[in-house]
């Protein structure tokens, strides 16, 4: 695992490295505008859409040439678009916001998950009702520092329970009863249950903190110099999605090939799961990754109330492209 | 001093933002303004670290009078404790909290486990490097192993011993840090691993570094009573030397 995580690593190294040397060369097919998008983990269905689009050829269709970076554990996207070293990101609504207070002018252009999909994942056997009896007692694996972690610490104190670092490991959850995790809701959860337990997930989406997920970002003086490329850009990982949810099995051959510690059994569980937090409750039919003002404002406002940022501005977060 | 300023020059003259490398007077008004956290954090690890380092100088030291006993044990158990110089901590430092749990034995055992080789190599250095005419001497007044141990292998072990307490004493806080990472529990606060973790989280480019500096701060205490007891004991060893 982690030599495959290393050679991800190194892969994706390389490949910076040479579209770094790339860029000052010609494109090497006229009339292509070249940019990379920097992926936040390895090839799992949760970039479905992007390499749909790739092998759809559905960039170059738009005049683009995409390079899709695989990323990893510590790949630090928010800092590589800002310091203008690749052209796309992918992060969470709530860590752009972040970001940005710290003075980085980057501006969201693409939504997927309309719906958080971070959860805290317990052993159905302790019959839990609700997510405040998480904090009743027994272990609990979170990353410090992530806004939900502070928010649910502020709502539900950590006095009962023993707090413990997350990590990618599945062992301690499988091996202790009373444990708890957080979990990336189409992840963790299918792991789990391949390996004998039965694990139950509390959505963060229930107590009211629902930053939108899998948001596309860049940097504002791209997109104000280049706004056609951005809608372009857009475009065509729209149409990469619609593909990716309509029929997922050859995209996910393909990113199996380029992630071969995920089976494709669980490609595809993964890529049934998420499709609800994709396409979100919205009545109205919207475009796939429409991003609304208020969404934003509630977000900014709960970062506010919980220190991490001091004004609140979501109309310069985000923009939906066209 | 002089390197501070020159890169607080550096950095604002170029124009580099801050969240990618925060000048030196930004570290500084997060050192004061988080002061109170990063100290409460750094006491937490010193805890940790110290009892690793004490572990590795009381084990690592007696465990290095056991291979100084016969070439044969050291042939059988030195690879043992070579072992402990290469593991890759960050790699097992996940199985640590399977073995341990999670909390402070887990996070004293990564201190333990990268701090004790230079602890064995050094004194064990010490224990074998005795000068051959003071062995020669124990031999005419037929001196039992035992006496040969207690009254000339060790005490000439006593500076090369001190000498790995130094080197350890850095390493015990890595160790510390790395097992914080993987195993602190963080409900009252957690360690300086911990309080690392959250900053980079947070974005505060200016804290990560304030935190990095108050390890280092860890790292150089410790080494400092090393230093100092290691003067103080050769001193006495010395004068017991003369006197006798």
């Amino acid at each position: 695992m982690r030599i495959i995580l290393t050679r991800i690593i190194l892969a994706s190294l390389l490949a910076f490295l040479a579209a770094c040397s790339d860029q000052s060369e010609s494109p090497s097919q006229p009339g292509l505008w070249k940019a990379g998008l920097q992926l936040n983990w390895v090839p799992e269905p949760e970039f479905g859409g992007y390499y749909a689009a790739r092998d759809a050829a559905a960039f170059q269709a738009e005049g683009l040439e995409i390079d899709i970076r695989p990323g990893g554990p510590g790949v630090p996207g928010l800092q590589m678009v800002a310091a203008n070293q690749v052209e796309f990101g992918i992060t969470s609504a709530d860590s752009l916001l972040v970001a940005r207070a710290r003075g980085a002018d980057l501006v969201a252009i693409f939504a997927l998950y309309q719906t958080f999909p971070e959860g805290i994942m317990v052993h159905a056997e302790r019959g839990l009702k609700s997510i405040a009896e998480v904090f009743n007692g027994g272990t609990l694996a979170m990353e410090p520092g992530t806004p939900y972690y502070r928010m649910l610490e502020r709502r539900y104190g950590l006095k009962q329970v023993r707090a413990v670092p997350y990590s990618n490991n599945l062992g301690p959850f499988l091996h202790d009863p009373s444990f708890a995790q957080q979990c990336f809701i189409t992840a963790e959860p299918i792991a789990a249950r391949r390996a004998g337990a039965t694990p139950q997930v509390f959505p963060i989406s229930e107590i009211g903190y629902n930053p939108y997920s899998g948001v596309i970002f860049t940097r504002r003086q791209l997109l104000a110099e280049h706004p056609e490329r951005v809608a372009a850009f857009i475009r065509a990982v729209r149409g990469g999605w619609q593909a990716y949810l309509a029929d997922p099995e050859p995209t996910n051959q393909a990113m199996h090939r380029l992630n071969p510690t995920m089976d494709p059994a669980t490609f595809t569980e993964a890529a049934a799961l998420q499709k609800p937090l994709i396409l979100g409750d919205s009545s109205p039919a919207r475009p796939l990754g429409t991003m609304e003002l208020e969404r934003w404002r509630t977000l900014a406002e709960q970062l506010r109330d919980l220190g991490l940022i001091e004004r609140v501005e979501p109309e310069q977060a985000f923009v939906n492209p066209e | 001093m002089l390197l501070g300023a020159s890169l607080e020059i550096l950095l604002r003259t170029n124009d580099v933002p801050a969240y990618l490398l925060p000048p030196p007077s930004a570290v500084w008004q997060a050192l004061l303004r988080y002061g109170s956290e990063l100290t409460r954090a750094t006491l937490q690890t010193a805890i940790a670290a110290t009892s690793g380092l004490l572990a590795s100088a009381v084990i690592g030291g007696l465990s290095a009078v056991l291979l100084s006993a016969h070439p044969w044990i050291r042939r059988a158990f030195y690879p043992y404790a070579v072992f402990f110089q290469t593991v890759p901590i960050v790699a097992i430092a996940p199985m640590l909290v399977i073995w341990f749990g999670y909390g402070l034995k887990a996070i004293i055992a990564a201190a333990f486990i990268v701090s004790v080789f230079p602890i064995i190599a050094n004194t064990l250095t010490g224990l074998l490097s005795t000068d051959p005419a003071l062995r020669d001497l124990f031999r005419i007044y037929r001196a039992s192993p035992l006496t040969t141990l207690l009254k000339l292998r060790i005490p000439s072990a006593v500076p090369h011993f001190l000498t790995g307490l130094r080197i350890a004493s850095g390493l015990a806080v890595i160790g510390a840090i790395v097992g914080e990472f993987v195993a602190d529990t963080f409900q009252d606060g957690g360690g300086i691993g911990t309080a690392v973790e959250i900053a980079i989280k947070e974005q505060k480019t200016d804290k990560v570094f304030a935190a990095v500096l108050m390890a280092s701060l860890l790292g150089l205490g410790f080494f400092a009573v090393v230093n100092g007891l290691s003067q103080w004991a050769l001193r006495r060893w010395r004068i017991a030397e003369i006197s006798e």
